[in-house]
């Protein structure tokens, strides 16, 4: 019997799930070695009691979140979190800093406010759950899915690189935004979407998260030298960083 | 070796030519820096370059290189074919010449590796004459000067080439592509002025009397502990460095399951994952050991083993470090007493 997947999304645009139908030739391929029995974007049914691989994007806002990874922690045998919002918080955890109450208020107006589910703040679903599989980036890249998703299949181990990304970005023969005195969060990003932005045009944003490689002292002190404030890298970090991660490494 | 005289306003003529039969590579412009890429016309090849972004390595040693395709069923290799064909490279500077002789050492030596060897075979060189810029430091190797290693090789005396063939291919080429004539005496003597005008050209002497021994000496230096601190990890280094040697294998599965490439790409000893093995463990945790291990395997390892060091002081190192660490900089710390 094929492996039965689901797709379920939490807290996000949906962006990497329609990224998934983006690549049509190659998802035919994938079907063809599972049983899709539930993809949250493109079916009307319920969610299967039983599935073997549970594929979650989204990052985690809600108690009602809270107790879904709970369950899917206890149903599959492998959880493949994808994208930023899942894996490293993404855009929902920008309102972790400050205050959630005020950026509420700034939304919704001041008064208590009726939160479907019961809120909480925002967080990747890495902080609620343990995962097998990680597939960062904003929106993932689908080679790097389709290897992941191999790999789960297959019961391969995880093959999240740790490294930032200057080292591809090298090997691509891209001009260092530092040599034209313009921030690129890639020292510090993890590699791993073959420095997608750079090759484009445009320095990384760091949407794959901090690299665990990565020094972050280190970097914080060249930009120093270089103009650029601590205050304002953490702020451009944070953009797909929870501060709390950043900073506690 | 024999010396020949060409006009410089010939040059498009040699390109061209050898544009016929073979596939030519030399340095062409990307924004402010170079890049290796294949010419199509002549006006594109840019002999005055300073460097190139990454070495010619990568014209014989991908950064990322499928070795074999295989299918997962009955675990057969379905295709490791390596496809060569003919090229020329014009215009490598003297230490990226050098350097690749270094890299022979490594993949034709002991383990041959048949796909350099494949393009290695497949591949002549033509060597230009440079200005250091600088960051180059090849000085300190005898690195600035190559004697073999090409096919021929162009020195700049102004409105002339002077031209060393060292291998009866590259006479063949010649030939067959360019008019030339035999060198006189007073071609000489400028050959042998403008060898001393470049000697004479470096900003400094990088003293590097004794390295190994230093090495031996140092291996507890906190200069170490302080250039780890400050490394960033990135492996940019090693990716731009025409020396480095280290590679990586993965399997890939297609997306059906049914079949998989084996895929080679650059490693870097900076990484934690390069020393790290079963179960965990790791070799060279920390950043300061490993920044130590790259200087200790080029300065000294391969020393050992080859008699020459595995750097030739291109200087892509020193530029692409945002951390500013460079050979020069860890040698001149060395002789000046380490960090202590
Ligand atoms: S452009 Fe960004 S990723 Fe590329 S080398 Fe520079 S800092 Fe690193
Ligand atoms: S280059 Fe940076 S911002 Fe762009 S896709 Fe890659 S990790 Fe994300
Ligand atoms: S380029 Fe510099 S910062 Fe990056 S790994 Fe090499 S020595 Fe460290
Ligand atoms: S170590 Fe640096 S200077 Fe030496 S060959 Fe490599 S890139 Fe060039």
């Amino acid at each position: 019997m094929p492996p039965r997947v689901v797709v379920v999304g939490l807290a996000s645009d949906f962006g990497c799930q329609v990224q998934m139908t983006n690549i049509e030739d190659q998802l035919l391929d994938v079907l063809g070695r599972i049983e899709l029995s539930y993809w949250q974007l493109a079916s009307s049914g319920h969610m299967p009691e039983e599935y073997d691989v549970a594929i979650v994007e989204g990052a985690v806002t809600t108690g009602e979140h809270v107790a879904l990874l709970e369950r899917i922690r206890a149903t599959a045998s492998a959880v493949i979190a994808i994208g930023a919002c899942a894996v490293t918080g993404g855009i929902p955890a920008l309102a972790t800093s400050g205050s959630l109450d005020d950026h509420y208020a700034c939304v919704y107006g001041e008064g208590d406010v009726e939160v479907a589910c019961g809120r909480i703040a925002p967080m990747p679903i890495t902080s609620v759950i343990d995962v097998e599989y990680r597939v960062p980036g904003c929106p993932i890249d689908m080679d790097e899915f389709t290897q992941v998703l191999s790999r789960a299949l297959q019961g391969l181990s995880d093959c999240i690189p740790r490294e930032p990304m200057c080292a591809i970005c090298k090997t691509l023969e891209n001009i260092c935004f530092y040599e034209r005195g313009e921030v690129c969060l890639g020292l510090i990003t993890r590699t791993g979407c073959n420095a997608r932005c750079i090759t484009l045009g445009r320095p990384c944003t760091g949407c794959r998260g901090l690299a665990e490689d990565a020094n972050l002292e280190s970097a914080i002190l060249l930009l120093a030298e270089r103009g650029v404030s601590r205050e304002d890298l953490m702020t451009r970090a944070r953009l797909y960083n929870t501060l709390e991660e950043a900073f506690t490494r | 070796m024999f010396f020949r005289i060409m006009d410089k306003d010939r040059l498009p003529d040699l390109v061209a030519g050898l544009s016929k039969g073979f596939e030519v590579i030399g340095p062409v412009a990307k924004g402010e820096r170079f890049v290796f890429e294949r010419i199509e016309t002549p006006e594109m090849l840019r002999l005055d370059y300073d460097t190139t972004l990454l070495p010619p390595k990568k014209l014989f040693f991908p950064p990322e290189e499928q070795m074999m395709r295989f299918r997962v069923a009955d675990n057969e290799v379905v295709d490791d074919e390596v496809y060569a064909a003919p090229r020329v490279i014009f215009g490598l500077h003297p230490c990226d010449i050098n350097a690749l002789m270094l890299m022979d050492n490594v993949f034709l030596g002991e383990y041959e590796d048949p796909y350099y060897r494949a393009r290695r075979e497949s591949t002549m060189l033509i060597g230009v004459s440079c200005k250091p810029t600088d960051e180059c430091f090849c000085n300190a190797w005898g690195t600035d000067e190559v004697h073999w290693g090409f096919d021929v090789f162009l020195t700049d005396l102004g409105d002339r080439y002077f031209i060393s063939v060292r291998s009866v291919k590259g006479a063949e080429l010649l030939d067959e592509f360019v008019a030339t004539r035999d060198a006189d005496e007073s071609d000489t003597a400028a050959f042998q002025q403008h060898t001393r005008n470049f000697k004479n050209s470096f900003t400094d002497d990088l003293d590097t009397s004794q390295l190994p021994l230093l090495l031996d000496a140092k291996f507890d230096d906190p200069l170490w502990d302080r250039l780890g601190e400050r490394c960033l990890s990135c492996g940019a280094c090693s990716m731009v460095c025409p020396t480095c040697y280290c590679f990586d294998v993965t399997d890939r599965l297609e997306a059906d399951g049914k079949t998989g490439t084996r895929v080679r790409t650059w490693d870097s000893c900076q990484f934690t994952q390069f020393a790290e093995v079963a179960h965990g463990q790791n070799f060279r945790e920390s950043r300061a050991s490993r920044v130590k291990y790259r200087y200790y395997h080029k300065q000294w390892g391969y020393l050992s083993k080859f008699e020459r060091v595995l750097c030739v002081g291109c200087g892509r190192c020193a530029r692409a470090c945002l951390a500013g660490i460079s050979p020069r900089e860890v040698v001149t710390a060395l002789e000046m007493g380490g960090a202590s």
